[in-house]
């Protein structure tokens, strides 16, 4: 979000494999902030992992609160604890792509509507355009790619900050999905022919191990573990740290800041999309209106997960944990019969603890 | 909105019996226990208590708010029942969830109001496979894996109100507008045709402008005041809800035309906001209520978990019911007790 000086930009995009990790403090949340850290391990690693923590607690929660029936804990079912990590692979799948946008120092609004679209183009292509399986997939993945990284350079290049572009995508992406889908539902039904999708596609819809663990909540824990390495492990990971935590530090030791931050809008638009095709796949059907506010729920996922809204902190585990916490805490208020609108009221309290905890972390942290 | 494209065919044959046995249910089929493994309940009789779940579409709108109301309220007459209801937020994925967790926690019996037919089919058909008795209410998923269908009949309110306007509003004839919802909404199509059909009954009457209004006041406000620009003539104007009956109303207020047009609107929701009270105060002329069908759905709950019925009525039309000046206010009272 923040603007950068026409003056250096140029030259930082040349010189990014030649300075770049030399000159940059290790490890994530570093950038130039990790001075008062060891004064406060204690609650320092309490906020990194928040989420987890108080995924623990609701799981726990979850348990003694369960209703039972003949002696078995109804929460803790292999269905029950499938079906909660099956609500939440949609928006935990965009949240994981969130993280790094927000890490970045950046927001999306626009990937409700990319799924939307998604959603919207995958149905066509096959139904109507007589595509495979991998082939429309791949195909939507790419546009989902491509959408982001556009926002990202308009964002970068015309240095309108990310919540406008974004916003303005959001309005695209929906506004496409429903010329492409001439304002209709599209039905998805399998078979071989015209107007019909490859079989192959329902496997999305499925569950596997004994018809019990949903293919959704199987893509959206290896997006997961995959998403948590490459932040962890490479130099891209840690540029991105580098970029959200103090972006003049990050150009000045030579990191190529705006193709770093192109590249998590790049990566945001791909979970988008990926969770739209999870969406027809699971629905059988695609609507241009899906996935409106799931940008909220995936941002609320993020920011429970730890991750500061003002850049340069936060883990993909936290935001996995933050999603499936959600997810269980819907789950076990639901299983006891409490009201619809409390749990809104339950999960607006634990954003705002969520965030106060972060905060009081990262000032502590200041110098 | 209420959606039930399947159901047509079903109307066309049974509405004519209804009519005639001047009663709102009507049998069309039994149900086959054989290929309906969870038709009927496994476990049932009298002095049990049940558990109903009951998984809504979205509890945001004003009629199924209502429905949620009415099905609370007549449950009471039924002190074995324990009726919970899950928002499902206007979101299939929010909806499916739902339907499991109804699931989850054995439920005997499942209702449902689906927000979308095709997406939902699966989980409704898994419990109903499971061997858990399903009623749909208002809306129907894209199979036949369900134990009772309960709802109203878009296309028969839709001529109701034709008849109406054909007969009493406008027996001499003239010109009418119609405002219809978002166009590519089932109801909104099925009103629309069934009106146009009603008021074809009197060839004096020409439809003369017909214009989505997308279900919205404030959008009916404006396409009606340029519509009466237009067609200064208009005499009666239809709406395909309430809400857009009440843009209406503001546009020939803004045109101090009030009382020379006639409005008749459609859902008739006895909420202090709703149709009823508008009629009540003299802004509609009438307007026809898209019914909830709680009751009849509970009763054939209560045919299912306590008589142990051998065979249930599978599709249940509710019929619609005229609101005027004259039975508003009982309408309304008899709704709020």
């Amino acid at each position: 979000m923040t603007t950068e000086p026409t003056a250096s930009t140029h030259a930082v995009v040349e010189s990014e494999t030649a300075a770049g990790p030399a000159a940059q403090p290790e490890g994530p949340g570093a950038a130039g902030r990790s001075t008062g850290t060891a004064r406060w391990p204690k609650l320092s690693m309490l906020v990194r992992f928040q989420s987890v923590l108080g995924l623990v607690l609701v799981l726990l929660g979850g348990i003694a609160f369960s209703p039972r029936h003949n002696g078995a804990i109804l929460f803790l079912t292999a269905d029950n604890l499938a079906n909660i990590v099956r609500s939440v692979s949609e928006t935990g799948i965009i949240a994981v792509g969130m993280t790094f946008v927000i890490i970045a120092g950046g927001i999306d609004l626009s990937v409700g509507a990319v799924l939307g679209l998604a959603g919207i183009l995958v149905a066509r292509l096959m139904v109507d355009g007589g595509w495979g399986t991998a082939a429309a997939i791949v195909a939507v993945l790419l546009a989902g790619l491509f959408f982001g990284l556009v926002q990202g350079a308009v964002s970068t290049t015309m240095r309108i900050q990310a919540f406008v572009v974004t916003l303005a995508g959001l309005q695209l992406a929906r506004g496409l999905a429903r010329i492409v889908a001439d304002d209709k539902f599209i039905n998805i039904s399998y078979g071989h022919g015209p107007g019909l999708a490859p079989p192959s596609f329902a496997v999305l819809g499925n569950r596997v191990f004994g018809g019990v663990l949903p293919v959704s909540a199987l893509v959206f824990l290896a997006v997961g573990v995959l998403a948590s390495v490459l932040l962890n492990t490479t130099r891209f990971g840690r540029h991105v740290f580098a970029v959200g935590g103090n972006e003049r530090a990050a150009r000045l030791s030579g990191i190529n800041v705006r193709g770093i931050k192109i590249a998590t809008f790049a990566i945001c638009g791909l979970t988008a999309a990926m969770s739209g095709i999870l969406d027809a796949g699971q629905l059988n059907f695609a609507n241009p209106n899906s996935g409106t506010g799931y940008e909220l729920a995936a941002i609320a996922a993020v920011v429970i997960g730890g991750t500061s809204l003002f850049g340069g902190e936060g883990t993909v585990v936290g935001t996995l944990a933050g999603a499936l916490l959600l997810g269980s805490l819907n789950n076990i208020l639901q299983l006891n019969n409490v009201n619809a609108n409390l749990q809104l009221v339950v999960t607006a309290t634990i954003i705002v603890a969520a965030a106060a905890l972060q905060n009081v972390a990262s000032r502590r942290r200041a110098p | 909105m209420p959606t039930h494209p399947r159901l047509r065919p079903f109307v066309l044959a049974i509405g004519l019996v209804l009519l005639a046995a001047g009663c709102s249910n009507g049998a069309s089929a039994t149900t086959d226990a054989a290929a309906h493994p969870g038709a009927l309940a496994k476990n049932c009789g009298a002095g049990k208590k049940f558990k109903i779940g009951f998984a809504q579409a979205n509890n945001a709108e004003p009629y199924r708010q209502r429905v949620n109301a009415d099905l609370l309220k007549a449950a009471k007459a039924y002190p074995e029942f324990d009726v919970t209801i899950a928002d499902g937020q206007g979101d299939s994925n929010k909806q499916i969830s739902d339907v499991s967790n109804f699931q989850t926690q054995q439920v005997d019996l499942l209702m449902i109001s689906p927000f979308e037919a095709q997406p939902l089919t699966p989980a409704v058909t898994q419990v109903y496979k499971k061997g858990i008795p399903v009623i749909e209410l208002d809306r129907q998923t894209a199979d036949d894996q369900y134990t009772a269908f309960v709802g109203g009949d878009n296309e028969a309110i839709g001529k109701a109100a034709g008849d109406y306007v054909a007969k009493t509003v406008l027996p001499d004839g003239g010109d009418v507008a119609i405002l219809q919802g978002l166009i590519s909404t089932t109801p909104a199509i099925q009103r629309t045709i069934g009106f146009q059909d009603g008021v074809k009954s009197n060839p004096k009457i020409k439809v003369i402008a017909v214009q989505p209004a997308d279900w919205l006041p404030d959008k009916a406000q404006t396409v009606f005041d340029t519509m009466l620009r237009a067609f200064p003539s208009i005499k009666a104007v239809y709406a395909n809800n309430d809400l857009m009956a009440n843009g209406a109303y503001l546009a020939l207020k803004g045109q101090n035309k009030v009382g020379q047009v006639a409005i008749i609107g459609t859902d008739g929701l006895p909420d202090p906001a709703g149709g009823a009270q508008a009629v009540l105060n003299g802004q509609m002329t009438a307007t026809f209520v898209y019914p909830t069908g709680a009751e009849d759905a509970l009763k054939i709950a209560k045919q299912v978990l306590v008589d142990c019925a051998t065979s249930v009525t599978r599709n249940t039309v509710v019929d619609t019911t005229l609101i005027t000046k004259e039975n508003a206010k009982a309408v309304i009272e008899k709704a709020g007790s």
